[in-house]
């Protein structure tokens, strides 16, 4: 039995004029788990509020046709019954919280307070959930303390202790480090199978691709396909037109032609691994490898846990092992890589905290060269210390940071804004002019560019991130998305030696993903320093030269990308996932690590 | 998270009085004194509030309360020391500065009251979890709504503060002074105080969202989480409190009668 | 009356801690960068702006209850009437249109800045012999006393004095501000929005 029903959905916002929806029309069957995909600005999330109502009781706006969920009308039944029926998790985990209780016990409870729940019933829901979900121990907590990923789950808690039917879930990892998005995909699995309808918006394709049943496809309000995802997968061009970039596993197989018996390519590593299986017998030795790995993953968390607690003991060896291979970094002597290799910033026995007792950083020793840098590791792990260390945004506490052979202790933050730009991770940390040239020239004019010049740049810097042509337009108008291009123009026109990212790659599509690509080989190319932080493997994989894994305050790993993608006891240690070519790679039995799709299609041709 | 709210969780009697009780507390000590209209009233009820605190172990932390109101005090004092338009004898000299017996004794009068309310308050804040004080009133068919404003800013303002900390370093990373002349510092004020309005007030859209999926406002009867443990002496406490106002109201209309 | 006509949905309840906030944030910032003035209404504009009087009153009244009844600030209490007036003509003028364009602005400031003197003077005077607390205002008012001006009028001086600068610059603030808020979240609080049919 359908328990949504949508009919020839059309949903216009006030004061636009496009169809943010139109003529949608799918069923979606009780148990069902549905994965929804689209670039920015397809409807995806406007179509996750038509199914609980909020569009349109809440944005009001022009409506059309029907939607029915769990036997209620969307567009007339009070958001405050619909939601009983069906649960909506979105995806900035601050922002879903009441914000007005002290502790994650209460804050899950609020919601069955509203409807008037019983207090035994809602002591045993409360409780019962937060154990499913694995935040018990937090309850006493208050809520704003917590992790991303912890926080996230607490949001999933608060909407399941109500009971819905049907869960809708609109990018709730799209903040959050690789363990957070774990955290959360493996909690939306479970309940998948306890028989919940779920419904997710999600841009971590070939993780929802392992989960779903059927994808639905929506491009610029439309709906372009509901079907399998193999066959969604398999559609010609979905990349050119429709923005979606196919999972790595179903890139490779369309590179190589290779395909499952009804024509289709496979999206998930099992299926691509089966492919290949021929390839896994001829090398027993992978094969042998492989299916260890595939023992470990099979384990609970808990075991997990406990296997890393086993590991911890190899820290000193792993640490020991990061020093040598960064030192024999500047070995090579290439003439070009040579001059690429001066270094920009020099780090010494840094040490960093914000309270006596809890150090962050300790003794860090770290050369930075011109080559792209990418700082990966757990939210904690000290990545956003060590670049505001580097920005002068903090003091260190003992140790020194030389910039080009100078102390940057005797220079302010100001005297260094023109060397050294830094991208905040939030945009709206930064906007406040009216217009987006505005925005970008802000910068440029605080370090004594002249009006002339700093347009100029300004410009530059916006049609760097696409944006050009929308210099009038005011940046709250923008989409999240956009805003982040903006606030990286602002810092991208200021021309600085070195440009610091922090998470450059939140909230954006292919599309995106590929502008800030380019923009880190350009000023690579042009002998800038850019040192980014990342949650990101497949882009740190396609874009990065050096690769520092960071966790506890220490760097674990530190060497060109394909040899710290190798260093499985790091990783592990830092519990960060490989690049899906990598994992793939090496379940087929590769020697060596491979980052690219286009590197694995290499080497299976 | 730093909070806003003075709230000592220190576990002593006065946390577990009801909250209602202390409100009426802070009535009695206010209209009391007015009532009565003697100048004597005023430090009777400041040491009674002193002594409330010290038994509930905050006194100290009700210290920089009252360093708080001095700037205002000792202008009061000096205002009307000095120029208070009934001044005609005068108490001290210090230098060419005359202090009036007047001036002073009006200033000593508006400073008890200061005093005194600053401190009934500093009863009930110091020893009440907002958002107990919040549910018992909901509990009394306060409305919901009201309450959810209450307990929401005191979750809001200590992540604004927070927010306003990264913004400082994301304007100064773009090379704003935020140091320096008075022209540098005011022209820093929108650069800083912009984003975080702007985000604050984008993110109530998202917020709202959240309190309407989570059934906040579905017009149902709301339940609670906890239940109070009834206090022994809150009721006791409430009428006795109640009868001292009555009294000084008695007080004070037969004084009005008989002049 | 459409000028009062007040919306009470989930979209205003959370503006109301919001603008609280901000008024929070206003006065932080003014101390942080030393600026002689409160700036701690600009919150309390913008509500009443975006909400309506009835929205600009209740974030005006609500800031100084909340303040006075939690930080044990008492003297902020006393001024909950002043702040619940400034949301109102705030508001009010917002409606009639006075929030457009620059020069109107400044006079939704002047309007602003007169209801708190009106509001505030008598409670100055109630409270504190008439002081205000802010150190320029203040020398204003030893001034006037010293040249044997009566209270009230020594008062009122400091009250004008005072909040009118600040209330220029907070609804100066309050209009570039609202001036940079996107569509999407000001339709949110229009009043009489309806769902239009597209079929």
């Amino acid at each position: 039995m359908a328990v949504i029903t949508v009919e020839n959905l059309k949903y216009r916002y006030p004061h636009t004029e496009r169809l943010a929806l139109s003529g949608l029309s799918f069923s979606v069957e009780k148990g069902e788990f549905i994965g929804v995909i689209g670039e920015n600005g397809a409807g995806k999330s406007t179509l996750a509020q038509a199914l609980i109502g909020l569009v349109p009781q809440f944005h009001k706006g022009a409506y059309g046709g029907s939607v029915t969920a769990a036997g209620l009308q969307a567009q007339t039944t009070p958001v405050a019954q619909m939601c009983e029926k069906v649960g909506l998790v979105f995806q900035n985990p601050f922002n879903q919280l009441s914000g007005a209780k002290d502790t994650v016990y209460e804050e899950v409870a609020f919601g069955m307070q509203n409807l008037g729940v019983e207090r035994q019933e809602m002591k045993h829901r409360t409780e019962e959930t937060l154990r499913r979900l694995g935040i018990w121990q937090y309850r006493d907590r208050n809520p704003f303390d917590l992790s991303g990923g912890q926080m996230q789950r607490v949001a999933i808690a608060s909407v399941l202790v109500m009971q819905p039917q049907i869960l809708i879930l609109d990018e709730p990892t799209s903040q959050l480090d690789p363990q957070g998005s774990e955290e959360v995909f493996r909690a939306v699995g479970e309940l998948s199978r306890s028989g919940i309808t779920i419904l997710m918006i999600e841009q971590k394709i070939e993780k929802l691709a392992a989960h779903c049943d059927r994808i639905l496809l929506l491009h610029q309000g439309r709906q372009i396909a509901f079907d399998t995802p193999r066959k969604i997968f398999s559609m010609e061009g979905l990349e050119e037109k429709y923005g979606v970039q196919p999972p790595a596993f179903t890139r490779i197989c369309r590179r190589l032609d290779r395909r499952l018996p009804d024509h289709t390519y496979p999206v998930t590593r099992k299926e691509a691994e089966g492919l290949f299986a021929e390839r896994k017998q001829k090398t027993g030795s992978g094969a042998a490898a492989a299916e260890k790995q595939e023992r470990r993953e099979s384990h609970s968390a808990q075991e997990q846990e406990k296997e890393t607690a086993e590991r911890l003991p190899d820290r000193a060896n792993i640490l020991k092992q990061a020093q040598n291979s960064a030192a024999q970094q500047p070995g090579k002597t290439d003439a070009q890589d040579a001059q690429k290799e001066a270094p920009v910033f020099e780090i010494q026995n840094l040490c960093f905290s914000y309270h006596p007792q809890t150090p962050v950083l300790e003794g860090l020793h770290l050369i930075l060269d011109r080559r792209p840098t990418a700082v990966i590791g757990q939210n904690g792990a000290g990545k956003t210390t060590l670049v505001k260390l580097l920005k002068g945004l903090l003091r260190p506490v003992s140790g020194q940071i030389l910039f080009y052979g100078e102390d940057i202790a005797g220079k302010t933050v100001a005297m260094l804004a023109g060397e050294v730009g830094y991208v905040f991770q939030n945009p709206d940390d930064q906007i406040f002019k009216y217009n987006v040239l505005d925005e970008v020239m802000f910068g440029p004019l605080n370090i004594g560019m002249t009006r002339e010049k700093a347009e100029t740049e300004a410009k530059k810097a916006l049609e760097l991130v696409g944006l050009s042509g929308r210099e009038t337009e005011n940046p709250y108008d923008l989409e999240l998305h956009e805003r982040k291009l903006v606030a990286i123009a602002s810092v991208l026109a200021m021309n600085t030696q070195v440009l610091i990212l922090d998470e450059p790659t939140i909230a954006q599509d292919c599309r995106g993903r590929r502008i800030i690509g380019g923009i880190i080989r350009r000023l690579s190319q042009e002998g800038r320093l850019v040192l980014a932080i990342l949650h990101d493997m497949d882009f740190v994989a396609e874009y990065f030269e050096r690769v520092i894994v960071m966790a506890h305050g220490q760097v674990l790993a530190d060497a060109n990308a394909a040899e710290a993608f190798s260093q499985k006891a790091a990783l592990a240690e830092a519990a960060l996932e490989r690049p899906y070519a990598a994992q793939l790679g090496e379940r087929l039995g590769l020697s060596h690590t491979v980052l690219t799709v286009e590197e694995l299609a290499d080497c299976l041709r | 998270m730093k909070s806003i709210s003075l709230y000592v969780d220190n576990g002593s009697f006065l946390t577990k009085v009801h909250p209602f009780t202390k409100l009426m507390y802070i009535a009695a000590a206010v209209s009391v004194p007015l009532l009565l209209g003697r100048l004597w009233a005023f430090p009777c009820l400041i040491a009674a509030s002193l002594c409330l605190l010290a038994a509930g172990g905050v006194l100290k932390k009700a210290l920089p309360l009252i360093a708080f109101s001095f700037t205002i005090l000792i202008t009061i004092f000096l205002i009307h020391g000095l120029f208070n338009q009934n001044n005609a004898t005068v108490l001290v000299s210090l230098g060419p500065l005359r202090f009036y017996r007047e001036g002073l004794l009006y200033a000593l009068r508006i400073g008890f009251n200061i005093m005194n309310m600053l401190l009934s308050f500093a009863v009930l804040v110091l020893t009440t979890r907002p958002s107990d004080l919040v549910e018992e009133l909901e509990k009394r068919g306060f409305s919901q709504r009201f309450g959810y404003i209450i307990n929401s800013v005191f979750q809001i303002v200590p992540q604004m503060t927070g927010t306003m900390n990264t913004i400082t370093d994301a304007q100064r990373s773009r090379g704003l002074e935020t140091e320096g002349s008075l022209s540098t510092r005011a022209k820093a004020f929108l650069p800083l105080i912009s984003p975080v309005v702007m985000s604050s007030l984008i993110n109530t859209r998202e917020r709202a969202i959240a309190l309407e999926v989570r059934g906040f406002g579905s017009g149902r009867k709301k339940t609670w989480l906890r239940e109070r443990e009834k206090h022994r002496g809150d009721s006791a406490a409430t009428i006795a409190l109640g009868i001292l106002i009555a009294v000084a109201l008695v007080f004070r209309i037969a004084e009005m009668i008989r002049a | 009356m459409k000028l009062f006509k007040t919306k009470f949905d989930a979209a205003v309840i959370v503006l109301i801690p919001a603008c609280i906030g901000i008024n929070y944030l206003g006065k932080l910032f003014a101390q942080l960068l030393k600026l002689p003035l409160w700036l701690d209404s600009i919150g309390t504009c913008i509500g009443g702006c975006l909400g309506g009087p009835v929205i600009g009153a209740i974030c005006g009244a609500a800031n100084n209850l909340i303040y006075g009844f939690t930080t044990g600030d008492s003297i902020t209490l006393v001024y909950a009437l002043t702040s619940l007036g400034i949301g109102v003509a705030a508001g009010i003028m917002a409606r009639l249109g006075f929030m457009q364009s620059f020069p109107k602005a400044i006079l939704t400031a002047c309007v602003a800045g007169l209801t708190a003197v009106v509001i505030s003077t008598p409670l100055n005077i109630i409270f504190w012999g008439g002081t205000t607390g802010n150190v320029w205002g203040d020398a204003v008012f030893a001034a006037t006393q010293a040249a044997g001006m009566p209270v009230a009028l020594g008062s009122l001086i400091d009250e004008v004095v005072v909040d009118v600068p600040d209330k220029l610059i907070t609804l100066i603030v309050v209009f570039f501000i609202l001036k940079g808020l996107p569509k999407k979240l000001t339709a949110l609080y229009e009043a009489d929005a309806a769902v239009e049919r597209l079929d």
